[in-house]
């Protein structure tokens, strides 16, 4: 605004009051007359402190959810041309995703971030090194059960066929505790190496190998067998679905603070890699354990046991604690609790020490656990049913399915290109719009003194995970088989890996988790599953993990082609 | 040996405004539309009326922004004036600013400028 409307609008009346009678002034007698007191806030001027604090965050997620939402519902009823279910459930829950999450975050950070914090800066002070690496270990785990994108992973677990995939049933219906036990058990493990590495300054490269060999082996073992197949897509896309708001902040801030400590943290980069061990080791562990019920569980068993679920389920009447919302506040709590009673043992037992704040940390605890609750809720009625919408529906475009009268809408190859080419344009928005990207390319393009641009770094990423969820749907549309697509990936990003500077190895495959976030993760899967039972697929995992090894190759080819041109331009003489 | 030379500015101000992340730029939008050349921006953390709010403190970022601008004496006021109005630091934890005399200002001058003015 210019300062001759400011004039035309306002009447500014000037007025000059001496600061010195408003300091306090020494009293005779009264030892506590200098120290100022405490403010009385009148509900008037709370108002005005409290709106804009709420619109700024409530602004960021609206920014976030909106859009992907509006593209998902718009690309349905124009180009699907079907209506939108339940349109008011929907909204209220799109709207608690919004409010779920700007209130989850704010108590992130006002609640659980000082205790990383101060735990970061005193723990190795106080504690020798084994005991500092037990407690991150535990600590990996904590914040896996407090990852917004998890509950997604239980929430879908239903609507998995039993007779076509019986173990990938087994793992989301009997075994959701130990399988999120063992994603966070492979986050505790990726937490303890990267803070190792911190200390000892220890290259990522070789690190990546030795991940990737393990990997890669119990891929093979499950791979010719049929009813361990299924598995594969939900072990890859958990690499993926780990490494959130909650774990990324809380890890890099513990191992900066340890790297700090041990005198090491002056490298820039010591802050990557922690992500990329995270999304590795996830996988790692949901194989073992799918391995393992292989083992005890035959698939015919399986069948039995869903079989007695189903007829116990009609008998069993459902208590007040399985409906809503009382599912997802326990479910909320349950998130949250562990990991807080966690970091607050550490930091009154462990290391004796106190909050700085305490009204402020309970403040932002209660905080966390009620966005938690919210967010719960938004999840299975806003994020989670307009991704399954969308994802069953999406078919209508190229075959005839039962819910849509006008299916197919569209000549067959029109029909794939249109469903293709929504999935990439989907995923190349939601990752620009991701915040933590624009985080991360600010950082690179200082970490790289401006050879690696922010907006190019943006574009690749946001390239790469479009690509891979397109070709992750793909994948279910034409029935392909994930491991012939992701297999040949990792191949190339590993090859590129060995040919790579550091740096960008360190960019590179930290920016895949990067994207991941607590929008995108719940929407892609619900989408990937709802498409996957359409088109009768044996299940809607792996565009996930699709999407973290794609943006890897795209960085890394952005990397090798940077480090080309620059060793060009020294080569040729100007 | 090369002659050089240094212009004084005299009767020169500068006003600090010290604001919560985030409300920097409308307040240096005001400022440029009222004529102030440049400024310069850091990041601080601030302390006081917040520890002593109680609970209402977390409304208030801890995260500041200075910025800093030096204004002639003749724009001061209503540069000042304009930052204040734009940076709604009428309404509480928004922030504080203040202006102070310079003794003197040098940088470099194009000879136009110069000339312009002599």
């Amino acid at each position: 605004m210019r300062y001759s409307q400011f004039l035309t609008q306002t009447a500014l009346k000037h007025q000059t009051v001496s600061y010195n009678l408003l300091t306090p002034k020494p009293a005779e007698g009264d030892p506590t007359a200098l120290i100022p007191k405490k403010i009385k806030v009148t509900p008037m001027r709370a108002a005005e402190l409290v709106g804009p604090y709420t619109y700024v965050r409530l602004m960021d997620q609206i920014k976030a959810v909106v859009p992907l939402a509006a593209y998902l519902m718009l690309f349905q009823i124009l180009v699907l041309r079907q209506p939108i279910d339940s349109v008011v459930s929907l909204c209220v829950g799109l709207v608690a995703v919004i409010v779920g999450l700007a209130v989850f975050m704010e108590g992130l950070n006002v609640g659980l971030m000082p205790f990383g914090t101060i735990i970061g800066d005193n723990l190795p002070k106080k504690a020798s090194m084994p005991v500092v690496l037990i407690i991150i270990g535990i600590l990996g785990v904590g914040v896996t059960f407090a990852e917004p994108a998890i509950g997604a992973l239980q929430a879908f677990g239903a609507s998995v066929d039993v007779n076509k995939a019986p173990y990938l049933w087994v793992l989301l219906n009997v075994y959701p505790l130990p399988l999120v036990l063992m994603v966070g058990a492979g986050v505790g493990l990726a937490a303890i190496l990267g803070t190792i590495r911190f200390v000892r300054g220890w290259s990522l490269k070789p690190m990546i190998y030795l991940a990737l060999i393990p990997v890669v082996a119990l891929t093979l073992y499950c791979w010719p067998d049929p009813t361990l197949r299924s598995i594969l897509g939900l072990a890859w896309d958990c690499g993926a679905v780990t490494t959130g708001p909650v774990t990324v902040p809380l890890v890099l801030s513990l191992g900066i603070g340890i790297a700090s400590a041990a005198g090491k943290g002056d490298s820039s980069l010591s802050g990557f890699g922690v992500v990329t061990m995270a999304s590795l080791f996830p996988i790692l562990a949901v194989l073992i354990l799918g391995i393992f019920v292989s083992l005890t569980l035959t698939p015919e068993q399986v069948v039995a046991i869903a079989a007695n679920a189903a007829s116990a389920g009609a008998t069993v009447e459902t208590t007040v604690w399985d409906e809503t919302p009382l599912a997802e506040i326990v479910l909320g709590v349950r998130a949250i609790l562990p990991l807080v009673l966690f970091l607050m043992f550490v930091l009154f037992i462990v290391l004796k020490s106190s909050l700085p704040n305490r009204m402020v940390t309970i403040y932002g605890l209660t905080l966390s656990i009620l966005g938690m609750c919210i967010f719960n809720v938004g999840l299975s009625y806003g994020l989670g049913a307009i991704g399954a919408q969308a994802g069953s529906t999406l078919p209508a475009a190229f075959m005839e399915i039962p819910i849509s009268k006008y299916s197919p809408i569209y000549p067959e190859i029109i029909g794939f290109v249109i469903v293709i080419g929504f999935a990439w344009l989907l995923g190349f928005g939601a990752t620009l719009a991701e915040p933590a990207l624009n985080a991360l390319g600010l950082t690179v393009q200082k970490l790289t003194n401006g050879a690696f641009k922010k907006s190019m770094l943006m574009y690749s990423v946001a390239g790469g995970v479009s690509v891979g969820i397109a070709l992750g749907v793909a994948k279910l549309v034409f029935s392909l088989d994930l491991m012939t697509l992701l297999l040949p990936l990792y191949g190339v990003g590993v090859l590129m890996t060995v040919f790579s500077t550091e740096e960008f190895v360190n960019v590179a495959w930290d920016s895949a988790g990067v994207t991941t976030g607590p929008v995108t993760v719940p929407l892609v899967l619900a989408m990937g599953l709802g498409l996957g039972n359409a088109v009768s697929a044996i299940e809607g995992f792996g565009i996930l993990s699709l999407a973290s090894i794609c943006p890897i190759v795209a960085v890394l080819t952005m990397g090798l082609f940077i480090q080309f041109r620059q060793k060009s331009a020294v080569s040729t003489p100007a | 040996m090369a002659e050089r030379n240094i212009t004084y500015l005299s009767e020169a101000s500068m006003i600090t405004c010290v604001l919560q992340t985030g409300l920097a730029e409308a307040v240096l939008d005001a400022a440029h539309n009222c004529g102030a050349q440049g400024a310069t921006i850091s990041y601080g953390r601030g302390t006081g009326i917040r520890e002593r709010m109680g609970l209402m403190g977390v409304t208030i970022d801890e995260q500041k922004e200075v910025i800093r601008i030096i204004v002639s004496e003749e724009q001061a006021d209503r540069v000042f004036e304009a930052m204040y109005l734009a940076g709604k630091l009428d309404t509480p934890g928004k922030g504080i600013m203040f202006m102070t005399k310079l003794d003197r200002v040098a940088t470099f001058i194009p000879e136009d400028v110069l000339q312009k003015i002599a």
